[in-house]
């Protein structure tokens, strides 16, 4: 089976700080593979030791995306191409680009995390399977795989929907799907070696959007703290109007 | 200036037919919902056994063909499936996961950004939009709307199995007073240590995500956060919640919300209107003799 895990590297968030005008200071983060990437990584390597095959990777970013590919490579992805030119968060863009390497090649399922952690958009899927035709599940947190069939179990909050669907197709995943490995030093020692396809990608960004202002939002809360054993009085009077 | 709105769960529906009104024409397509129609919608349009195959081919005839100004698309699992096929198809860039909304001339749109860190404030000629739940608290007019069902074609996908999973009744969204419990409550054990707060307040129980996934003492549904429920009540009450920033974006349209922490330094104190620093264990039975 060939399968296809679109991974997506990103700054680490925890560590951003705000300068004065609380804006974030976005230089020297260190970098790392989002977190739903890392699931989707998981999933897919899962599915090639079920039911072997190879998984290829595939990052859209930047020169310096070539340590999220080596964790990759650790966790079990056989070969893996980084996409440069990636600037900014721009699902159509992003789809249009990874659409143009996912056409060249023949991928039997194609995983992707749900939703990257800085923006939450969720759209890459929908994006992709348009781009390439093919039919499209989000949300897994199971993927069982017979012939050219896929069983995918969908979470949503009141039932786990399972879902068939032809191959090809696009399946993102959830958190839940799975826990992620911890790649073993052997394995990591040899990820560093292994070669990496780099290409340029050929991104359309467009001059589309204006940022007005990027700031952590203040918080309007009155932020009234008690210490010390006080303040029980204080809550208890609050909350009597509920009463 | 016309809209289409579009929403698997009416409950947002409603949330985004509030948020708009007064401000454009409206057209609403979600599922079956009575009260749907007395949010202030022209048409209401109802759909059944609806994939991302058949509603996008509906969808993106129904937008063409009534030439539709605005898009907005709840942000739920279909939804966002539903924006990515239909920004590709009607070529129409979608900015994702509103929770902020103006026009004159050009569209001005708020969302969050670096996980929650910031907000953007961006001006775009953008057309289509996914909107965050929870953007405001639905109210009716008196005006009614059209009613109309939808017959969408037959879905490629195969349903082959459900399984519910058990929830426990009430919908968290609805409550006036949450009492909210995080991993500080130890185990499912103590969820009794804490019940008579709930019973005084006559409040709802929900959850941090650790809580209602990973360690299931409360069911799946009670999970309040980002990728659980955004609750509005008049007060929220969290119990040995740190704060996390995902677990916040589920808790800002709280009226009042009140932490008890034994950690001065949790991010829960810099969200809430009024913090206690010390352990749940002694304050919350303490609180509550103060209650009776
Ligand atoms: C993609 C993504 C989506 C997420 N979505 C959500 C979401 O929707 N909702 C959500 O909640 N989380 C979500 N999270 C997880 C989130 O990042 C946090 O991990 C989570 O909210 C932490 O839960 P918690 O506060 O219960 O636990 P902890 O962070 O472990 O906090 C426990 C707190 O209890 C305090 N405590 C311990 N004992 C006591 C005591 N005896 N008395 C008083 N205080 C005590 C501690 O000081 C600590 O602050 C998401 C994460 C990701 C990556």
């Amino acid at each position: 089976m060939d399968i296809a895990v679109l991974v997506k590297q990103t700054v680490d968030m925890d560590q951003i700080k705000l300068n004065d005008n609380n804006e974030p200071i976005m230089d020297n983060l260190p970098l790392k593979m989002d977190i739903l990437s890392k699931n989707a990584v998981e999933a897919a390597v899962q599915l090639k030791e079920k039911y072997s095959g190879k998984v290829t990777g595939i990052i859209f970013g930047t020169e310096r995306s070539t340590s999220t590919m080596k964790e990759a490579y650790a966790m079990g992805v056989d070969d893996g191409t980084v996409i440069k030119g990636y600037k900014k968060s721009d699902p159509a863009v992003t789809g249009a680009v990874l659409a143009d390497v996912l056409k060249k090649s023949k991928f039997d399922i194609i995983i992707l995390g749900d939703q990257s952690s800085d923006s939450y958009s969720g759209l890459l899927a929908g994006i992709l399977s348009s781009e390439l035709g093919l039919n499209v599940i989000t949300n897994a947190i199971g993927i069982e795989i017979k012939d050219k069939i896929a069983n995918v179990t969908v979470e949503s909050e009141n039932e786990d929907i399972t879902v068939e669907t032809e191959l090809p197709a696009i399946v993102s995943v959830a958190q839940e799907i799975n826990e992620p490995r911890l790649p073993k030093v052997m394995q990591i020692m040899a990820a560093g070696k292994k070669n990496i396809n780099i290409i340029d990608g050929n991104p359309d960004y467009k001059d589309d959007t204006r940022i007005i202002s990027d700031k952590a939002p203040e918080s309007q809360r009155k932020k009234i703290i008690y210490e010390d054993g006080k303040g029980i009085d204080e809550v208890a009077k609050i909350l009597k109007v509920v009463k | 200036m016309k809209a289409l709105i579009f929403s698997d769960e009416p409950k947002n529906a409603r949330e985004i037919l509030t948020y708009l009104r007064g401000k454009m024409e409206m057209d609403v397509i979600s599922t079956e919902d009575k009260e749907l129609p007395e949010y202030g919608a022209q048409k209401v349009y109802f759909y059944k056994d609806g994939f991302v195959d058949n509603l996008s081919k509906f969808l993106a005839d129904h937008i063409s063909k009534n030439k539709y100004d605005f898009v907005f698309i709840s942000s739920t699992n279909i939804g966002r499936e539903l924006a990515g096929i239909l920004s590709y198809k009607l070529k129409m860039k979608c900015m994702p996961e509103i929770f902020s909304f103006e026009h004159g001339g050009k569209t001005i749109t708020k969302r969050f950004f670096h996980g929650g860190k910031t907000v953007v404030e961006e001006e775009s000629d953008f057309h289509m939009f996914t909107v965050s739940a929870g953007i405001c608290e639905a109210e009716k007019t008196d005006k009614k709307s059209d009613v109309s069902n939808i017959n969408l074609d037959k879905s490629n996908y195969k349903i082959i199995n459900v399984k519910s999973k058990n929830t426990a009744g009430t919908d968290i969204r609805n409550a006036k007073v949450i009492v909210s419990i995080g991993r500080g409550l130890g185990s499912e054990e103590n969820i009794k240590k804490i019940q008579p707060l709930v019973d005084e307040l006559h409040a709802e129980v929900a959850g941090s995500r650790p809580v209602c996934l990973d360690y299931k003492w409360l069911s799946e549904d009670k999970q309040v956060g980002l990728s659980g429920k955004k609750v509005r009540p008049d007060f929220y009450i969290a119990l040995g919640i740190s704060g996390q920033i995902q677990h916040i974006a589920g808790i800002r349209g709280s009226k009042t919300i009140i932490a008890i922490n034994k950690d001065k330094s949790a991010p829960i104190f810099e969200e809430c209107d009024y913090g206690i620093v010390g352990d749940l264990f002694t304050i919350v039975p303490e609180l509550v003799e103060k209650l009776k």
